[in-house]
């Protein structure tokens, strides 16, 4: 078996590549895929964090690299989802400290054993994204709708296009209420301006804030809305035809309270 | 060069006096580690408020490959040269320096955008910057996410930094990790960003303590978490310059302590409709 080896990858910080690693991958295991997620961001690690895993580190990516353990010693099991293991980066050291043919070795060693295997890669263009580029056949560019975000990912799609590595976009935290106040970009704007196809967007929820804080992914809770867009996200990156849901629209609160800032 | 004449002309009124040859501006890192925690946002307003109380300001885009300090200044139209090309040699510093439009104290000094970040020399870095020491009285410079060659060489040239930090534990494990880095001349304080007050009175998100307890830095200014602020940096203005905006308010008082001024840090407050909002949400 060889899986899928996938890169989430923005330029930007900060716009949701961990959430949306986190979250995606925990998606895909729930639906009984076996999933590697491989946090890329050597030195300022974060992914362990965000799934909770931080006190279970043994080992981590660039000992296994090293040689220093074997791969399957450095993974982490999920306590919740049992197809879901996390490879940690390693916090003291620098990007430098693996290669792009290391990388490369690493995720295609993981992708035997995996259906899927996630890399989440560090902010910026330099060393550690042409790691994380390096070790993937596709890659999912988050972006959010702002000018700046949006520039950045431009330059990302670059890098990529010049790699031919496909990719499709997943716009994360939009505002409904500000696109519908023309505040914000809308999704079908992002998508022109870069000229890219969607795999899917979500919404701004302060839920995620708390989940992510907690180490839980929101797909954890089935009554969240943002779990099940993320599950539909997930559904669309099997192949599956799933339509872009109307889950975005904003609930009556917002509508009323949209229509009184306004 | 009529820029540089009016920037030279700004600096005989500011009130810092020293040798002509020494460099007497101060150069600022603003730096967190994590991305997209508002280092931009954070260097515009900062650096707009400084200007607004007349003081020279040199704003320096450290992030080589991804600049955005030019559009959240709305001055992407007007970029000609760039950090590298003052760097190599091909212009001069004066011609580089992009005079903004609104503050006319304060200058930009783009990143390339087509160049990567281990293309900077370090040493001519560090000249740069006492360069423009020499004739702004604040030099702040926006530093890249990460730790990478981009983060080492917008530290290089700083004598001081502030750390911007989100109420997310990712951002304070980050911060804490850039904390470790700097040299410890730097001496960091701290901006607390994107704080939702309303969450933190549910017990949803960190407090300013929570974060502080782990970094234990002396704290510059707290920032709320307010969709104009969106707003203004999508539309290239500073909100530091609106003298209605509670946000903008905070990046004048970050402006004012910079300067030595001692003002209690005010909190932001829970607004009506996120009162609102937590009445219906039953939460």
């Amino acid at each position: 078996m060889s899986g899928r080896r996938i890169v989430v990858t923005s330029g930007k910080g900060g716009v949701g590549k961990t959430t949306t690693t986190a979250n995606l991958g925990a998606a895909l295991a729930k639906r009984g895929r076996r999933v590697a997620l491989v946090d890329a961001d050597i030195g300022l690690r974060n992914l362990d964090l965000v799934l909770g895993v931080e006190k279970r580190i043994v080992f981590d990516l660039v000992e296994v690299v090293e040689g220093r353990c074997q791969l399957k010693q450095a993974l982490i099991r999920d306590k919740r989802f049992e197809n879901l293991w996390i490879l940690p980066a390693a916090q003291t050291r620098d990007k430098d400290a693996v290669t792009e043919a290391q990388f490369l070795r690493l995720t295609s060693d993981l992708a035997e054993n995996h259906d899927f295997v996630l890399i989440d890669c560090p902010a910026g263009i330099e060393a550690g994204f042409r790691n994380a580029v390096a070790g993937a056949q596709e890659a999912i560019v988050v972006t959010t709708p702002e000018v700046s975000a949006i520039r950045d990912a431009d330059r990302v799609i670059g890098k990529l296009r010049e790699r031919k590595v496909p990719f499709r976009l997943l716009v994360n935290r939009i505002r409904p209420e500000m696109v519908r106040s023309g505040e914000m970009m809308s999704v079908e704007d992002v998508c022109e301006v870069l000229t890219s196809d969607l795999l899917g967007y979500v919404p701004d929820d302060e839920e995620i804030i708390d989940t992510t804080n907690r180490g839980e992914p929101i797909v954890l809770d089935p009554t969240k809305r943002l779990g099940v867009i993320y599950d539909r996200i997930a559904r669309r990156l099997e192949g599956e035809k799933v339509e872009f849901s109307k889950l975005e629209e904003p609930g009556f609160l917002n509508r009323i309270l949209a229509g009184w800032r306004g | 060069m009529e820029g540089l004449t009016h920037v030279q002309t700004v600096n005989q009124d500011a009130v810092v006096t020293t040798d002509a040859e020494q460099p007497k501006g101060r150069a600022i890192v603003i730096t967190s580690g994590k991305g997209g925690v508002g280092k931009t946002t954070t260097t515009a307003n900062v650096g707009a408020a400084l200007a607004a109380r007349g003081l020279s300001v040199a704003l320096v885009d450290a992030d080589v490959g991804l600049r955005n300090l030019d559009i959240v200044l709305g001055l992407e139209s007007r970029v000609r040269y760039h950090l590298l090309d003052v760097l190599e040699n091909k212009v001069s510093l004066e011609d580089a320096l992009i005079r903004d439009k609104r503050s006319p104290n304060m200058s930009l000094l783009a990143a390339s955008q087509t160049r990567e970040k281990d293309d900077v020399d370090t040493e001519k870095m560090r000249l740069l910057v006492e360069r423009l020491r020499a004739q702004f009285d604040w030099v702040l410079i926006d530093c890249p996410a990460g730790i990478e060659a981009g983060f080492r060489n917008a530290v290089v040239g700083a004598q001081s930094a502030i750390i911007v930090c989100t109420p997310e534990v990712s951002s304070v494990r980050d911060s804490d990790r850039v904390v470790g880095l700097l040299p410890r001349d730097l001496e960091p304080r701290l901006i607390v960003n994107r704080l939702r007050p309303h969450l933190v009175r549910r017990g949803k998100m960190l407090s300013v303590e929570d974060v502080n307890a782990i970094l234990r830095l002396p704290l510059l200014g707290v920032v709320a978490d307010e969709p104009e602020v969106v707003v203004a940096t999508n539309r290239g203005e500073p909100i530091s310059l609106d003298p209605k905006s509670q946000t903008g308010s905070a990046y004048r008082s970050i402006a004012a302590r910079l300067c030595g001024e001692h003002i209690p840090i005010e909190r932001p407050r829970v607004s009506f409709f996120a009162r609102l909002g937590t009445l219906f949400g039953g939460r």
